[in-house]
C-alpha cells in the first residue's frame, strides 16, 4: 500500500524494474529496468529474439514475470491491473484477433466491451477507419480475417487507441505498413505524445525509430545494453551503428556465400 | 515426377499418428474380409448380385467421405507445390496418381475383387471381367475420392466442405454413443439380406444403375451368353472413368489467381457499427454478439455447429431404422443440445491468441460478461436447431405424449449443457493451430480427450433434478406432474447455468493471463494448489503436453532410424 501511494503520482509512464522471464533454462528477459518519462516517445530496439516482445508482454499484464514490477503511471500492473489496463493502449505483434469480425464490428465489440457509449463508439470507429484508410475493406465486408499483415497492423492500432488511453505500448507497429499509411500512422502517434500521451514501441528499424523517438533503450541477448535520449544512446554514431557495435553479429567473410550471383 | 509425389505421400503417411493407422488397417482388413464373406454366403445368385451391388456401393460412398475425416495425412494439396517451376497439368495428374497408392487404396481394390466369387458361381469364363472391371471400379471408387476432397478444398474453406465434414463428424459420433442400435438391427437384418436378397423395387433398380455395379451386372450378362452386353458395360464404365479422371486432374491442377480473389461483397453489421444493434449496447451485448458472429461465420465453430445438428439426425435416424428404439428419435432435438456443451468446450482454445484482448481488456466485470456472453451465445446458435430436430423428429415418430417431457429436458440442458461448457473451456484450455494458420477440420482444439468425460459428467449430473421430475411424468403422466416438470425444466437449467458460469468466473478471475500463458507458450507460469478445478487444469494441460512430446519424439525416433539406415 504505501509502495503505491509513493509512485501514485510517478513522473514516469511506464516503469520496468529488473522485469525478469525465464522459459525453462532459457533467460529471455534478464532484469529488464527502464523508466519512459510521461510524454515521451519511447523506443526499444534490438535483434530478433532479443526479448523486446517478451518484456512488453510482461509489461501490459499478458506475461506473468518470474520477477520484478511493471508500473503504469504509478499502478504496478500486476497488483492492480484494472486501474493500470484503464490507462494502458496495447498492440501486440502477431496474435489473433476475432478473426470473423469486419473492422467495423470489432471496434464496436472493442469499444463496449470496454464500457464505452455507443455513440461515442461509433464516432471513434468510423473516425478511427476513415483515417486508417480501413473504409474500403469495411463497405466490402472483409473479415479481419482477411486482411494484410498492415491492414491489421492499422486496425490492431485502432483498437489501441479506441478508449484514449494515456499511455500506448506497441509490438512492432509498423511492420508491414506501406508507406503512405506509414505516415499517417506517424501522424496519429505525434498527435497523440503532443496531447501529453507517452508511447512505447518496438522495433528493429532503427531509421525509424531515430526518426520518432526521443528515448531509445537497445535490447541484446534479454538486456538492456544502452538507454537514454536518443543523443546519449547514439554517442556520436548512427543508432544503428551503435546498435550494432553493442551486439555481437556473424561476421560473413568474403569467400563465404560466394555462390550468391556466380 | 509421379514417383516423387507417391514417396511424399509415402513420407506423410509415416508421419501420421500410429495408432489411428493400424486402426485404419484393421477396420479396413475387417470390411474387405465382411464384403468377401457376404459374397461367399449369399444363399442364391440373384442374392449375391444384390449384396455385392449393396456391398460395392458402400465402398465408394465410404472411399468419397472417408479422406475428409483423416484430413491431412497422406493428402497432398496442390496449394503445397503453387510456387514450384513444374508443369501444371503434370502436377495435377500426379496428385491424383498418388491417390492410387496406399493401403487404403488397395483395401478399395481387394473388396472389388470380391467380384470374383460371383464369377466363379456363375460361370468361370466371366473371371475375365473381374479382371478388367475389378480395377475400372476401383479407379471409379479412388477417382470419385479424390474428386470429393478436391472438391471440398481442404474441407474448410467452404460451406459446402463444412457441411460434409460436418455429415461425416455428426455420423462418427451417432455410432459412437447409439451404433449399438443399428449393429443390433443389422445382426437381426443381415442374415435375412444375405438369405434373401433385398426386395425388388426403387432400391435395386438406383443400385443397378450406379457405376460400381456394372462390372457385376456385365459378369451376370456374359454367364448367360449376351457377351456384347458386358463389354458394352465395362466400355460404359471406362467412359466414366475418363471423364472423372479428366475432371479430377482438373480440379487439383493449382491455379494462380486463388490468393489474390478479392470478394465483392457488401458491408455488414451497418447498423450495429453505426451505433444500434439489436443487442443492448452493454460489455455483455458486445460478448454476445461477437461470439454469435464468429459462431456463424468461422468455419471450424460452424464444423462444431454442423457436426452438433448432424448428431442428433443421425442418432434419431439409427433409431427410426432400429424399429425397436423409434421413440428414442423423438429425442432428439436433446441431443443436438448435449452436443452444444461438447462443441463449447474449449472456447478460449479455439479463439487461440485472440484471448490478449480479453485480458488487456479487463475491469471489474469483463471476465463476467466474457463467460456470460459466451454462454448465452451458444444457447442463441443452438437453439433454433435443437427446436427445428424436435420438432421434425416428434412428427416424423408421431409420439407427441414426449412432448411435454421434452419442453422440461430441453431449457434444463441447454443452462446445463452452456455452463458445463465454460467450466472447461476456463480450466481447460487447449489451443489448436492459431486461428489464421488453421487448414484441417482437426486443427481448431489441441487435446481434449478429458474436457469431453469431464463435460458428460458435468450434465449428468447437473440435470439429475429435471431428469427425476421427466420420469416421474412419464411414468405418472398427468397435466400437473407436466406443468411440474417444466418448471422444474426452467429452473434447473437457469440454476445450474448460473452456478457452472459462477464456477468459471471465479476460477478466471486470476488466472485469465495463465489461459493465454497456455496457449502462447503451452504451459502456466504459476503455482497451482490442490483444488479440483486446478487439478483439472493440471491434467488438461499434462495432456496437451503429452501429446506434443509424444509427436516430436515419433519426429525423432523416425530421424534416429532413418540416420542409422
Amino acid at each position: 500500500m504505501d509502495q503505491q501511494t509513493i509512485t501514485l503520482d510517478s513522473q514516469y509512464a511506464l516503469e520496468l524494474v529488473g522485469l525478469r522471464r525465464e522459459f525453462g533454462d532459457k533467460v529471455a528477459v534478464d532484469d529488464v529496468t527502464i523508466h519512459v518519462p510521461r510524454g515521451s516517445f519511447y523506443g526499444m530496439v534490438g535483434p530478433n529474439g532479443a526479448g523486446k516482445t517478451t518484456a512488453l508482454s510482461m509489461a501490459v499484464g499478458l506475461l506473468r514475470p518470474s520477477a520484478g514490477r511493471a508500473v503504469v503511471e504509478g499502478v504496478d500492473v500486476w497488483a492492480d491491473p484494472v486501474a493500470a489496463k484503464r490507462r494502458l493502449g496495447v498492440l501486440p505483434d502477431g496474435l489473433a484477433l476475432p478473426e470473423r469480425l469486419t473492422g467495423g464490428e470489432l471496434l464496436t465489440y472493442w469499444g463496449r466491451f470496454r464500457g464505452l457509449d455507443a455513440a461515442a463508439v461509433a464516432s471513434r470507429s468510423a473516425e478511427l477507419i476513415r483515417i486508417l484508410e480501413l473504409e474500403e475493406a469495411e463497405a466490402l465486408g472483409t473479415l479481419v480475417g482477411e486482411y494484410s499483415t498492415g491492414m491489421r497492423k492499422k486496425i490492431g492500432l485502432a483498437t489501441a487507441l479506441l478508449h484514449a488511453p494515456s499511455v500506448l505500448v506497441l509490438d512492432e507497429p509498423y511492420e508491414a505498413v506501406d508507406p503512405v499509411s506509414a505516415r499517417v500512422l506517424t501522424r496519429i502517434l505525434r498527435r497523440f505524445t503532443e496531447t501529453g500521451g507517452s508511447i512505447v514501441i518496438s522495433s528493429h528499424v532503427m531509421s525509424l525509430v531515430e526518426q520518432l523517438c526521443d528515448r531509445v533503450a537497445i535490447v541484446a541477448e534479454g538486456r538492456v545494453v544502452a538507454d537514454g535520449t536518443l543523443d546519449e544512446v547514439r554517442a556520436g554514431v548512427s543508432l544503428e551503428d551503435r546498435c550494432v557495435g553493442l551486439v555481437s553479429t556473424p561476421s560473413v567473410d568474403e569467400e563465404e556465400l560466394s555462390w550468391i550471383g556466380s | 515426377m509421379d514417383r516423387i509425389l507417391i514417396a511424399l505421400k509415402f513420407t506423410l503417411l509415416r508421419n501420421s499418428t500410429k495408432g489411428l493407422r493400424i486402426a485404419g488397417w484393421v477396420i479396413g482388413a475387417g470390411l474387405v474380409a465382411g464384403t468377401w464373406f457376404a459374397a461367399a454366403a449369399a444363399s442364391g445368385d440373384d442374392v449375391r448380385g444384390t449384396v455385392l451391388t449393396l456391398a460395392f456401393a458402400g465402398w465408394v460412398v465410404g472411399a468419397a467421405l472417408g479422406p475428409t475425416l483423416v484430413s491431412g495425412s497422406g493428402a497432398l494439396r496442390p496449394d503445397y507445390f503453387a510456387l514450384l517451376p513444374i508443369d501444371r497439368r503434370a502436377l495435377g495428374r500426379g496428385l491424383l496418381v498418388s491417390t492410387f497408392v496406399g493401403i487404403g487404396s488397395a483395401y478399395v481394390l481387394l473388396a472389388f475383387v470380391a467380384a470374383a466369387v460371383h464369377a466363379v458361381a456363375l460361370d468361370p469364363l466371366t473371371l475375365l471381367i473381374v479382371l478388367v472391371g475389378a480395377p475400372l471400379t476401383w479407379i471409379f471408387a479412388i477417382t470419385v475420392s479424390r474428386l470429393v476432397y478436391g472438391l471440398l478444398g481442404a474441407a474448410m474453406r467452404s460451406k459446402v466442405g463444412v457441411e460434409i465434414a460436418g455429415i461425416q463428424f455428426g455420423l462418427m459420433f451417432a455410432a459412437i454413443f447409439t451404433g449399438w442400435m443399428v449393429v443390433q438391427a443389422a445382426v437381426k437384418n443381415i442374415p435375412a439380406l444375405i438369405q434373401y436378397g433385398l426386395p425388388e423395387g426403387p432400391i435395386t433398380v438406383v443400385l443397378d444403375a450406379f457405376p460400381s455395379s456394372w462390372p457385376l451386372i456385365a459378369i451376370e450378362r456374359a454367364a448367360a451368353g449376351d457377351w456384347t452386353a458386358a463389354a458394352m458395360l465395362l466400355a460404359g464404365l471406362a467412359v466414366v472413368d475418363a471423364v472423372l479422371v479428366l475432371a479430377t486432374a482438373a480440379v487439383l491442377t493449382p491455379r494462380e489467381n486463388v490468393v489474390t480473389r478479392r470478394r465483392a461483397g457488401a458491408r455488414r453489421s451497418a447498423a450495429l457499427v453505426d451505433g444500434g444493434g439489436i443487442l443492448p449496447a452493454t460489455q455483455l451485448g458486445a460478448v454476445i454478439g461477437k461470439e454469435y458472429r464468429q459462431w456463424i461465420r468461422d468455419p471450424w465453430r460452424s464444423l462444431e455447429v454442423r457436426s452438433g445438428v448432424w448428431t442428433g439426425v443421425a442418432i434419431g435416424f439409427f433409431a427410426l431404422v432400429s424399429g425397436d428404439y423409434s421413440v428414442l428419435a423423438a429425442f432428439s432435438g436433446l441431443i443436438v443440445v448435449f452436443m452444444m456443451g461438447l462443441a463449447g468446450l474449449n472456447l478460449y482454445g479455439q479463439d487461440g491468441t485472440a484471448v490478449w484482448q480479453t485480458i488487456v481488456g479487463q475491469d471489474a466485470t469483463s471476465i463476467r460478461s466474457d463467460v456470460r456472453g459466451r454462454q448465452w451465445a451458444v444457447v442463441l446458435v443452438f437453439l433454433p436447431h435443437a427446436l427445428l430436430i424436435t420438432a421434425i423428429f416428434i412428427v416424423i415418430t408421431q409420439h407427441y405424449w414426449v412432448v411435454p417431457a421434452v419442453v422440461a429436458a430441453l431449457p434444463a440442458l441447454f443452462g446445463v449443457a452452456s455452463g458445463a461448457a465454460m467450466i472447461t473451456s476456463a480450466v481447460g484450455v487447449s489451443p489448436g493451430v492459431d486461428p489464421r494458420r488453421r487448414v484441417g477440420p482437426n486443427d481448431a482444439n489441441g487435446n481434449v480427450s478429458l474436457h469431453v468425460w469431464v463435460v458428460m459428467f458435468l450434465t449428468a449430473i447437473g440435470v439429475l433434478p429435471t431428469a427425476a421430475v421427466v420420469v416421474w411424468s412419464l411414468v405418472a403422466p398427468s397435466a400437473a406432474v407436466s406443468v411440474v416438470a417444466v418448471a422444474v425444466g426452467l429452473l434447473n437449467g437457469w440454476l445450474v447455468a448460473w452456478l457452472y458460469g459462477r464456477i468459471a468466473i471465479g476460477y478466471l478471475a486470476s488466472r485469465m493471463p495463465d489461459v493465454y500463458s497456455r496457449i502462447r507458450y503451452g504451459r502456466v507460469f504459476r503455482e497451482q494448489s490442490d483444488g479440483v478445478l486446478d487439478w483439472l487444469a493440471k491434467s488438461t494441460l499434462k495432456g496437451e503436453q503429452e501429446m506434443v512430446a509424444r509427436r516430436q519424439k515419433e519426429r525423432q525416433d523416425k530421424i534416429a532410424a532413418r540416420t542409422r539406415a
